[in-house]
């Protein structure tokens, strides 16, 4: 078989998973996103693993330790979204902007150590 | 006994006396440690008085590359005296600080800076090294500074510090140069070492000439000479007793003990002498002028010890050492006699302005008396010590002028008698104002108390038996550097004649019209004077104005040139602040984004590079 049916797979799942973590809104989707990246990745791994006919296959071994961390990431990554939407009731990343550099931001911070450097000021 | 005792015991009782605090015997505790340094300075002193040969004690070197500078004190003849003058003022200026400092608060600062202050007197007379005198000249400095500031609450007390300070300082920076040169000079910086270098010979005249020229400058600044004479009247809104120990009988003499130590240095350099003839002149005539017009008793006081030490100087600018001893130590005597009158006077009526006085012969007969007879040393009448010191300066004038004919001892003379006269006529008025005639307002509040009356009979007794010492010419010269008699019997007459007189007209005028001050004649020309020919108003247009324009220059350099570039900075990393936080809004994908785009710009480059 060609090496090319895989590898024109493999860019077109890449760029759906580009697309979805740039675009997308909802936090479990740019999650999903990565996760078609990852695996993109892997179908690459595999495709010159064949393709290159290696003998301790070396990619077929890294595609494993790949899925491997792609599920402690996406459970590690769905934990924070479940955070998220616990403390904020949404999960959309346009609205998360807490930690962006505004002099409201900055106010919030001194405000913060001012309170904190004053006497008794655990209690708030 | 080694004479660092007579440096140590003082300043170990100005340590004790600052950890009293201010507890009531805080005075007789200074007293106490003023006895010792008495006791110490005549164990040290009495042997040396009249002894023609120097003891040097070396208490330890300091290697400095080429010269090394030596703790050494040295004990001789002129030294003695000058230890004898500094801690037996010192004690009775002590004493009678108990009495005139009672139930004020400061009394330890001040006990503690007049015993640092005789330590350090006691330094100068005694070093042999010249860093060793100029530790003493310098602390003896900032000790008369923080005296005069004692009253830190009264604004001429603090401008009369600053002043005097700031115009020592002046001349001494000249002093230090001119240590550098005779060290340069001589190859060490032993005083008796710079003498005995000029007396061999091995100093030309232009290195004479440099370095007395420099050490000049600090001696005019220490002594008050023209033209930095401005400083001591101004230095009289410190206490009383201080007026007396260091702005009459020691600091300022130290200027005139300086000169004495380096007679050898001197001689070398005729131009020199001259200079210092030539200030002389001038200082003793403007500033007995001066005191003529003065409203204020101390500030009459201050420049008659301006015009006095000019007298000295006048005596060594013609080599009339023994002469110039002489009066220093006369001076001593009777000008602290003479403040520590005033004192009691400031003590029984709280002020010093002449005006409101008269008639205090009757209220205050025991200061009557004693002024009186300081009065009468200070004008030169026999048998005040004034009178036998004042003649052999203006004897050993008129030697140098009829012997050499110089124009320098001519202008001297003739300037010495003229002040003569100028002398007896304002202690005449001050004597009239003062205790004659009826009180102008001042009441007599309280009398002194005996502390303060011991010191002044016994300098009174002193100033009238000081004159003895005519007999024993070898006490003030041992070495004989000056030729001819402390006594000279026509110009003795002579100037008694001129001193009577001048008295006689001043009581006439005095008398003529009851109550007025005789000094009032003078008209406009009195308030030239009174206002001191605006010497200055002349500093203060030349050398103060400037100096505030320069500063005010640099402000204005440093808040218009130099800080916008500061400003500049700040703001312009300001502004590249606001334009680099449009980047970071919070929107994650915006970042993932330039990310992405990064990487495939990358990308593509290095394929399109390649």
């Amino acid at each position: 078989m060609s090496l090319l049916y895989p590898l024109v797979v493999a860019a077109l799942l890449f760029a759906i998973g580009v697309y979805g973590v740039l675009a997308r809104r909802n936090a479990v989707l740019v999650l999903m996103g990565v996760e078609l990246m990852l695996n993109a990745v892997n179908l690459n791994l595999v495709a010159f693993d064949a393709y290159l006919r290696d003998v301790v296959h070396s990619g077929q071994v890294l595609t494993l330790f790949v899925i491997a961390i792609a599920a402690a990431e996406i459970g590690l990554g769905l934990a924070i979204v479940l955070m998220v939407f616990r403390s904020h009731r949404h999960i959309d990343v346009d609205r998360m902007r807490e930690l962006s550099d505004t002099d409201a931001a900055d106010a919030a911070m001194a405000r913060d150590a001012r309170v904190g450097a004053a006497p008794g000021g655990g209690e708030r | 006994m080694s004479p660092a005792w007579v440096v140590a015991l003082p300043a170990l009782g100005a340590v004790v006396v600052l950890a009293m605090g201010s507890r009531a015997t805080v005075g007789w505790v200074g007293a106490g440690f003023g006895l010792l340094a008495w006791l110490s300075g005549l164990v040290v002193a009495v042997p040396a008085l009249g002894d023609t040969g120097s003891q040097r004690y070396l208490l330890g070197s300091f290697p400095t590359g080429a010269m090394s500078i030596e703790v050494a004190l040295a004990v001789d003849g002129l030294a003695a005296v000058m230890v004898l003058l500094a801690t037996t003022v010192a004690l009775l200026v002590l004493l009678y600080s108990v009495g005139y400092l009672s139930g004020e608060r400061r009394r330890a600062s001040y006990t503690a800076l007049v015993l640092v202050f005789t330590s350090a007197m006691s330094l100068v007379v005694l070093a042999d090294d010249f860093f060793v005198l100029l530790v003493g000249w310098e602390v003896m400095g900032a000790c008369s500074y923080f005296l005069i500031g004692h009253y830190w609450e009264r604004v001429e007390a603090r401008a009369g510090a600053v002043k005097a300070f700031l115009l020592t300082r002046l001349g001494d920076i000249g002093l230090l140069f001119g240590i550098f040169v005779l060290g340069a000079a001589v190859g060490s910086f032993s005083i008796s070492g710079a003498n005995e270098a000029a007396a061999a010979g091995q100093l030309s005249t232009s290195q004479a000439t440099a370095a007395m020229l420099l050490v000049l400058c600090g001696v005019v600044g220490k002594s008050a000479q023209f033209p930095l004479h401005t400083w001591l009247p101004d230095a009289m809104p410190g206490p009383t007793p201080i007026s007396a120990l260091i702005h009459a009988a020691t600091m300022v003499a130290a200027g005139v003990y300086l000169v004495a130590r380096l007679d050898d240095v001197m001689a070398a350099s005729p131009a020199a002498r001259t200079v210092l003839a030539v200030i002389a002149a001038v200082t003793m005539l403007l500033a007995a002028l001066f005191a003529v017009a003065q409203d204020d008793l101390k500030r009459v006081l201050a420049w008659s010890t301006v015009s006095q030490l000019a007298y000295m100087f006048a005596a060594l600018a013609v080599g009339a050492y023994a002469a110039g001893v002489f009066h220093l130590l006369s001076h001593g005597a009777f000008k602290a006699l003479l403040f520590l009158g005033a004192g009691a006077i400031v003590h029984a009526v709280g002020g010093t302005s002449m005006g409101p006085m008269g008639g205090l012969r009757r209220r205050l007969p025991l200061t009557f008396v004693t002024m009186t007879i300081g009065f009468a040393a200070l004008v030169g009448l026999v048998p005040a010590v004034g009178f036998f010191s004042k003649d052999a300066v203006l004897g050993g004038v008129m030697d140098a002028a009829l012997h050499d004919g110089s124009w320098q001892a001519w202008m001297l003379l003739t300037s010495g008698l003229l002040t003569v006269v100028v002398t007896a006529a304002y202690s005449t008025r001050a004597w009239l104002l003062v205790f004659f005639g009826r009180s102008r307002g001042a009441e007599v509040l309280e009398t002194e108390p005996w502390t303060m009356r011991a010191p002044v009979v016994v300098l009174a007794g002193l100033s009238l038996v000081g004159g003895a010492l005519v007999l024993t010419p070898e006490v003030v010269d041992p070495l004989g550097r000056s030729e001819g008699s402390l006594v000279h019997p026509t110009l003795a007459a002579a100037s008694t004649l001129l001193v009577l007189l001048t008295v006689l007209v001043t009581y006439s005028e005095w008398w003529r019209v009851e109550g007025v001050d005789p000094a009032a004649r003078f008209g406009p020309v009195r308030r030239r004077l009174f206002a001191e020919l605006g010497v200055d108003r002349l500093y203060q247009i030349t050398v103060t104005g400037p100096t505030w324009s320069l500063a005010h220059l640099v402000v204005a350099t440093d808040r218009d040139i130099v800080e916008p570039y500061v400003r500049g900075a700040s703001a312009s990393a300001q502004g590249l602040g606001l334009a680099l936080r449009q980047l970071q809004r919070g929107n994650v994908q915006v970042y993932v984004t330039a990310v992405v785009v990064g990487a495939l710009a990358l990308g593509l480059t290095a394929g399109w590079l390649s």
